[in-house]
């Protein structure tokens, strides 16, 4: 059964600019739905080994096995059999931007992607429905030992180091969609970071679906050695159709002693997008994790970037963002487990909501017994911009030990008359003044943000701004 | 005998209770037999232990035994004396009930001012929420009611003193408060047992409904002994400019589980929701708390304070919920916790969900061990460590203590607390 949902315009220019898309041509098409035999067919497409196929069939029966979670959004409506789980565009993976089929080019011409590798970033992959059809990475980067692949080259090129680690950080059974991801993984980034290399400038991965009813579910893992350090970003779009896609991955983190890795996220898929993403870190002694993670797009984001501190001096940081205009739901957060004692944590939430939109905090700070000197922090923010949008905050702090220093705190407000007044008494127009306060309200969030990116999701919120008041 | 359908009808025949009454007992009684028991998949249950409850073990009601302390609360306005699960024995200043004042067990209530009683009973707490409030719904025995006519203004507290000297029983109270239009008054009901072997059974629920412009405190002594398991609903519906104080203080009890609601329906309400509670050996607290802002212009504050020593424990969940129309709401949420143990834990789940822009709504969370700086500061003139933590904690309840609107009750807590802090 389809189901069909509204179409929603997300400002006006998001049709232009992401949402266009381009007649689907691909060299392998699943069937809709969801079977054994379509994992079967995944898996021997990829040519995997034994083991992946059996751990993906073993998924599948565990993703059927469980029941769709009943809390946060409403689920109900997604329709897996109506769904294509892969999507194979181009033969092969490109090195060289020239050899990219050119429709896909025009695509990611139109992106930026390009333009933003040649300015800034280290290096690129590029995911086109299933698979990566673009990749580059810096010379001197390789030469140093780190890998940057999209995950089914890692299956095959460095098997020992992906099975030492695959499905540790979340196990399939984790939760009904992590199920399904590893049941039909296809795409995502595999980064190693060696000992004592640090990685300066950006990695990035960008992500796009654009097949109607398409189902990306890219996996990615990231092993940051000792004493190294890493900055990865993923960006995501989609184009408007008129039924829904689901976007499911699995984000894998491990950062080992002494190691730093931070994870951007500028999420911008277009509103009949499930965003159903389930993303772990571990962090060893005296290694930090930093998710900053912006979610402006789909229609229902369920996501909560957890970091499990599992020695002392371990650090989680979650940075977050989300905006939800009409028929969106933001359901986003952080998750903090302590585990060691002497770990500290931030979680700070910055959330808007407006026309009839809601965003929902949701998090969890557990201290376990015997991680004592634990430090943790909860901030969350919210900004409702009229009367018939929604904030929800559900903070849930469960702690087994005694010394330990946790807070939380939570404001809900609007947009404020005096801050607006004084903006426009020094002649600035009513949207303009709204749009300074909002970008103003997300500025912790924007100046952790390469420039390119920061400037993007100015305009980005602005863009939303624009018509919003009445 | 345990509980069962005979039970529910002997009880309200043991009272004379009228048949719209018995009526509902016995729905709340099919209630109780059709719902399972709460189970730790449930949200509100999941950090919630009832391992070790056996429902079966526990008789219908408990005769009036043994002797109570004496009174506590001295110069009340009126007082209600309950033994086990018997309708208490009321004192009442004269003057009192020639103003229209009616304060008496709610089973007399029930039969001499039908109307009134069954206008208001079991109208702010479904008794069909879960088992256990259905189990109250069908089973209550004794309790208070209380109404207060428009206009009366009563400056000494109404008290009512539950005492349960016998383990194995349910022993579950039931207040009902009424107040008028612009009527003034203060209540307190205090729970009393001494600790015994055998668990019991007890609730210790409330329904309070404040007119237009009324203006009534409500504090919940809890000191069952720590046999007791506690299952209570509290319930304060709040009209157009009304202002209610709820104060819960929770000392007593094994395992004591409370809701505390208001409910703001007119523009104006006001509630003040506080808790303090002390958990010491194995006990376990759990408190969920709704700021149900259902119309504009209303203002709650809610803070529940608690320390914890040995292997206690305690789960605070809390929701403010702002309703679509509802503007100009300001709602306050706060809950810290104090850890003095090792083994003591506190979860701590304060949620809003805001459905409108032009609203103050602020919450904050803590938990934390006494602060070993205010403890080096104190040591530092000369305070030993002891007396130093002992001072921190009581400075910890003052903001709590303080809002208990009845100087008696407040050191009757303070005195409590002392001891038991030691």
């Amino acid at each position: 059964m389809a189901t069909t949902v509204p179409q929603i315009n997300v400002g006006d220019d998001y049709r232009e600019k992401y949402g266009f898309f381009d007649p689907e041509k691909f060299v392998f098409k699943a069937k809709r739905g969801l079977n054994e035999d379509i994992v079967r067919e995944i898996s021997f497409m990829k040519g995997e080994p034994e083991w992946m196929t059996k751990m993906r069939l073993r998924s599948l029966d565990i993703f059927r096995k469980k029941p769709m979670p009943e809390w946060g959004a409403d689920l109900s409506v997604i329709d897996f059999e109506n769904i294509f789980y892969f999507l194979k565009s181009t033969e092969d993976q490109s090195k060289s931007w020239d050899d990219v089929p050119d429709d896909i080019k025009k695509t990611f011409d139109r992106l930026g992607v390009p333009e933003a590798e040649r300015k800034f970033l280290a290096g690129v992959s590029a995911q086109y429905e299933s698979e990566v059809v673009y990749h580059s990475l810096h010379e001197e980067l390789s030469k140093k030992g780190v890998i940057f692949l999209d995950t089914d080259s890692a299956l095959r090129e460095h098997p020992e180091i992906f099975k030492e680690y695959f499905g540790t950080v979340i196990p399939p059974g984790d939760n009904k969609f992590s199920a399904l991801n590893t049941a039909v993984w296809s795409g995502g980034s595999f980064i190693y970071v060696p000992k004592g290399v640090s990685v300066d400038i950006p990695l990035q991965a960008y992500f796009r679906i654009n097949a109607e009813n398409m189902g990306q579910f890219e996996r990615t893992l990231i092993i940051c050695d000792e004493g190294s350090f890493v900055h990865y970003i993923e960006g995501c779009t989609a184009p408007i159709y008129t039924t829904d896609s689901l976007h499911s991955a699995v984000v894998e983190i491990i950062v080992k002693k002494g190691a730093r890795c931070r994870y951007t996220t500028i999420q911008n898929w277009s509103t009949n997008v499930f965003n159903l993403v389930t993303k772990r870190a571990v962090a060893y002694q005296d290694a930090t994790m930093e998710w900053v993670d912006g979610n402006l797009g789909s229609q229902i984001t369920m996501k909560y970037p957890s970091v499990y501190l599992m020695e002392p001096g371990a650090k989680g940081d979650v940075l977050s963002i989300a905006f939800a205009g009409k028929g969106q739901h933001q359901d986003a957060g952080g998750k903090m487990v302590h585990v060691a004692p002497h770990t500290t944590s931030t979680i700070t939430s910055k959330s808007i909501s407006k026309a009839g939109g809601r965003t929902s905090y949701r998090g969890l700070i557990k201290v376990h017994k015997g991680a004592h000197d634990v430090k943790s922090f909860v901030k969350c923010d919210a900004l409702l911009l009229d009367d018939e949008s929604i904030s929800d905050t559900y903070p849930y702090i469960e702690c087994d030990e005694n010394d330990v220093n946790i807070g939380h705190e939570a404001t809900v407000s609007k947009v404020s008359d005096e801050q607006l007044f004084y903006l426009m008494s020094r002649g600035i127009p009513l949207v303009e003044a709204e749009t300074m306060i909002v970008n103003g309200f997300i500025e912790p969030f924007t100046k952790e943000l390469p420039l390119e990116y920061a400037i993007e999701l100015n305009r980005l919120i602005q863009l939303e701004m624009e018509g919003s008041v009445g | 005998m345990t509980f069962s359908l005979k039970a529910v009808e002997e009880l309200g025949s043991l009272h004379g209770e009228p048949e719209w009454l018995r009526a509902r007992r016995r729905a709340s009684w099919a209630a109780y037999e059709r719902l399972p028991m709460p189970s730790r998949s449930e949200e509100e249950w999941r950090r919630t232990n009832l391992k070790g409850l056996d429902l079966e073990a526990f008789r219908p009601w408990e005769p009036a035994n043994g002797a109570a302390p004496v009174d506590t609360i001295e110069d009340a306005a009126a007082v209600l004396r309950q033994r086990g699960s018997e309708p208490g024995r009321v004192e009442i200043a004269p003057e009192l009930a020639a103003k229209g004042v009616l304060f008496m067990p709610l089973s007399q209530a029930a039969k001499e001012h039908s109307e009134l009683v069954e206008q208001y009973l079991f109208k702010g707490i479904d008794p069909e929420r879960d088992k256990l409030s259905a189990l109250h719904g069908a089973l209550f025995s004794g309790g208070t009611f209380l109404y207060v006519p428009k206009g009366v203004s009563v400056e000494k507290p109404f008290v009512s003193q539950f005492w349960s000297s016998g383990g194995g029983a349910a022993v579950l109270p039931h207040t009902l408060i009424v107040a008028g239009e612009g009527s003034i008054f203060n209540h307190v009901d205090e729970f009393l047992s001494p600790t015994l072997d055998t668990p019991s059974l007890t609730s210790g629920s409330a329904e309070v409904f404040a007119g237009r412009g009324a203006n009534v405190g409500y504090v919940s002594l809890q000191r069952w002994g720590n046999h007791a398991w506690q299952f209570a609903d509290q319930k304060v519906v709040a009209e157009q400019e009304s202002t209610v104080r709820v104060v819960n203080i929770g000392l007593g009890g094994r395992f004591a589980k409370t809701r505390v609601e208001a409910s703001l329906r007119g523009p104006g309400a006001s509630a003040e929701l506080k808790g303090l509670f002390f958990g010491s050996g194995e006990q376990f607290f759990d408190y969920h708390t709704l700021q149900s802002h259902v119309v504009g212009n209303t203002t709650s504050d809610l803070l529940f304070k608690g320390a914890l020593r040995d292997s206690a424990r305690s789960v605070y969940a809390g929701l403010i919920r702002i309703e679509k129309g509802a503007q100009h709401s300001d709602a306050y949420q706060a809950n810290r916790n104090l850890l003095l143990s090792k083994s003591a834990n506190a979860y701590s789940i304060p949620m809003l969900e805001i459905m409108n822009n032009d609203v103050r709504c602020t919450h904050g969370a803590t938990i934390a061990p006494v602060d070993q700086e205010h403890v080096f500061y104190l040591e530092s003139r000369g305070i030993p460590r002891a007396t130093a933590e002992r001072m921190i904690v009581h400075g910890f309840f003052g903001q709590v203590l303080d809002r208990i609107p009845v100087g008696q009750a407040r050191d009757l807590v303070e005195q409590e607390l002392e001891a038991r802090i030691g």
